[in-house]
């Protein structure tokens, strides 16, 4: 094809878009709504991942090594004698009673090497050992003025109550459970206190807006392309006559394909900017409305190009290919034919 | 047309050897419209033409004439190459459209200009685009466009309404512009169907005239016509058809 005919039916490409104006607000205001929706997916799964990382970063797991207090207090805590209400009741055990056999963790170098052996369990990122002394004194600091009497009075009676231990940081919530069992399987570790629950709550909501909203953007984006067709096909016979012309005077198939196919892509680079500037509208406002609550929220600079870009991409390719698959269906049929209209 | 010239594709005539035993291959002294025993069935069964054999020279001027069912429409229809013949060969400006590809249709058509009844003007566009459309369809530069353009439309008369809309314009201003658009890439062949069928009988008159001043100029013109009268009064050739074949082939205008 010569430039100049190149150069000619771009500009009826650009005309026709205003030429069949009626038409042209129908395909992009479509359009427009599958975009936008696409966008509300996307910034929504982006958001939510944003979440889910936050909270991730927060996923501690709190691990007490199987050391002698942990057999007087802890939860399974030995009691020497089952009639003795006292120890059942309190799960505290007399501290010379209990044997060093009883227990894993003898000193604070066993405990740093059950540190050493989580350090290699896959998922798990830092381990920060804390030591039973360190234990009682941020504990001494979190809890209540008069409660702090209570740690004293256990002091006094048997030393220091707390047990050595490690704060885990995981790397995700993914394999969760299979991350805790290998903590609680190893050597030393006494018991393991997590939020479990929670973990799998955040894990599965994730999946399931990831799904919901890859299947979102995957429907719209074929809605779209069938729009651009249709729009395209109403457009063609609607405007058989000038085809039936160009075919007459003897225009060449991808003569007449070409002014349809820059038209769709117009069409669908129009809606495109459109559907960037309403998103970013929403979002500014749904970003205003929830900041009170909810402040974790992308700035959509940080997405408005990768939106630019999609939105550009669906409606270039819709536009492109609804409207070259459109004008060659109807070419190929009635290609030769301009008398009969 | 240098997209004419395609030695080694049987389907283009040579313009210098005769092969009287070939039936696709003519010079160009020879016809510029052949039928060689045209036949055509459409797949509803209607037997449009039947062995039909007719011989059209560059230069002269044929009414078609026939009733409704006469098998007109499909004498054109393989002219212009929308319909293919099942049997026989048609040969037009040079090419055998028998045996043509479908993608060398637009070339074939870039020979002829084709005039329509109903006249067939985009109504978005103004006469001068209208017209200067089938330029750009040929990759015309736009200069040569604007010249010639202002030039075919100042020869029908409608140099002064090149910017009115064909809505603004009579029936037969309108033809004038399909006029000017058929004749604008200088065919060999002017293809009028029915021309004077939308426009009142002094416009009829006025259209023929002007098709015979084009003739005169050398362009081969086949005009289908209801109009008796006015096959009566310019004195051309007339081909009668009835039932799909030709039952009359007279040189002096008469029916």
């Amino acid at each position: 094809m010569k430039i100049q005919s190149v150069k000619y039916l771009t500009r009826e490409g650009f005309r026709n878009v205003w030429v069949n104006r009626l038409m042209s607000i129908a395909s992009i205001g479509v359009l427009v709504a599958c975009m936008v929706l696409i966008g509300m997916a996307l910034l929504i799964t982006k958001n939510v991942d944003r979440t889910m990382q936050t909270l991730e970063q927060q996923n501690v797991v709190m691990v007490y090594f199987n050391d002698k207090n942990s057999v007087i207090y802890g939860e399974n805590a030995v009691a020497p004698n089952a009639s003795d209400a006292t120890a059942s009741d309190g799960g505290a055990t007399e501290t010379n009673d209990i044997p060093e056999s009883a227990y894993l963790v003898h000193n604070e170098q066993e405990a740093l090497a059950v540190c050493e052996n989580l350090k290699k369990i896959a998922n798990v990122t830092s381990v920060e050992f804390i030591s039973s002394d360190e234990a009682l004194k941020r504990a001494k600091e979190t809890v209540l003025e008069g409660q702090a009497a209570a740690f004293e009075i256990l002091e006094e009676e048997n030393g220091n109550p707390m047990s050595h231990g490690a704060k885990i940081t995981l790397q995700s919530m993914e394999n969760f459970d299979a991350t805790i069992s290998a903590i609680s399987a190893t050597s030393g570790v006494d018991s393991v206190v997590s939020h479990g629950d929670l973990a799998k709550k955040i894990s599965g909501i994730k999946s399931a807006i990831n799904l919901i909203c890859f299947w979102i953007i995957g429907i719209l984006g074929i809605i779209s392309l069938v729009i651009v067709s249709n729009t395209i096909r109403v457009t063609m016979y609607n405007r058989k006559l000038e085809i039936s012309i160009m075919k007459a005077v003897g225009a060449t198939d991808s003569f007449v394909r070409l002014p349809f196919i820059i038209e769709g892509m117009l069409l669908g680079v129009i809606s495109a900017l459109i559907s960037e500037g309403l998103i970013y509208f929403c979002y500014r406002v749904a970003g205003e409305t929830m900041s009170e609550t909810f402040n974790t929220l992308i700035p959509f600079s940080e997405e408005a190009l990768l939106l630019l870009g999609i939105f550009l991409a669906i409606g270039i390719f819709a536009g492109a290919v609804g409207s070259a698959f459109m004008i060659s269906k109807y070419l190929k049929k009635e290609g030769s034919e301009f008398k009969a209209l | 047309m240098d997209n004419q010239v395609f030695p080694n594709d049987d389907f283009i005539l040579t313009p210098d050897t005769v092969f009287p035993e070939d039936k696709h291959i003519v010079t160009p002294e020879k016809p510029i419209i052949e039928f060689r025993g045209v036949s055509k069935t459409y797949q509803t069964g209607t037997h449009a033409l039947k062995d039909v054999n007719i011989q059209i020279h560059p230069g002269e001027f044929v009414f078609v004439v026939g009733a409704s069912g006469a098998g007109k429409s499909t004498f054109m229809k393989l002219i212009m190459r929308e319909e293919k013949a099942n049997t026989g060969d048609v040969l037009v400006n040079g090419y055998n459209l028998t045996k043509m590809p479908r993608k060398q249709i637009p070339m074939l058509r870039r020979t002829m200009g084709i005039v329509f009844q109903d006249f067939r003007l985009i109504p978005t566009m103004d006469v001068f685009d209208n017209v200067a459309f089938a330029m750009h369809v040929v990759g015309e530069k736009p200069n040569v466009i604007r010249r010639e353009v202002a030039k075919a439309l100042s020869q029908v008369g409608l140099g002064h309404k090149a910017r009115s809309k064909p809505a603004e314009l009579s029936g037969g201003e309108q033809q004038r512009v399909g006029l000017a658009r058929a004749l604008i890439n200088k065919p060999k062949l002017l293809i009028a169907d029915e021309p004077t069928g939308n426009v009142d009988p002094n416009m009829s008159y006025e259209i023929v005239e002007m098709l015979s001043r084009i003739n005169q100029q050398g362009t081969t013109v086949l005009m289908v016509t209801h109009e008796h009268n006015l096959v009566r009064d310019f004195h051309h050739r007339v081909i009668m058809l009835e039932g799909g074949t030709i039952v009359a082939d007279n040189a002096e205008g008469t029916i």
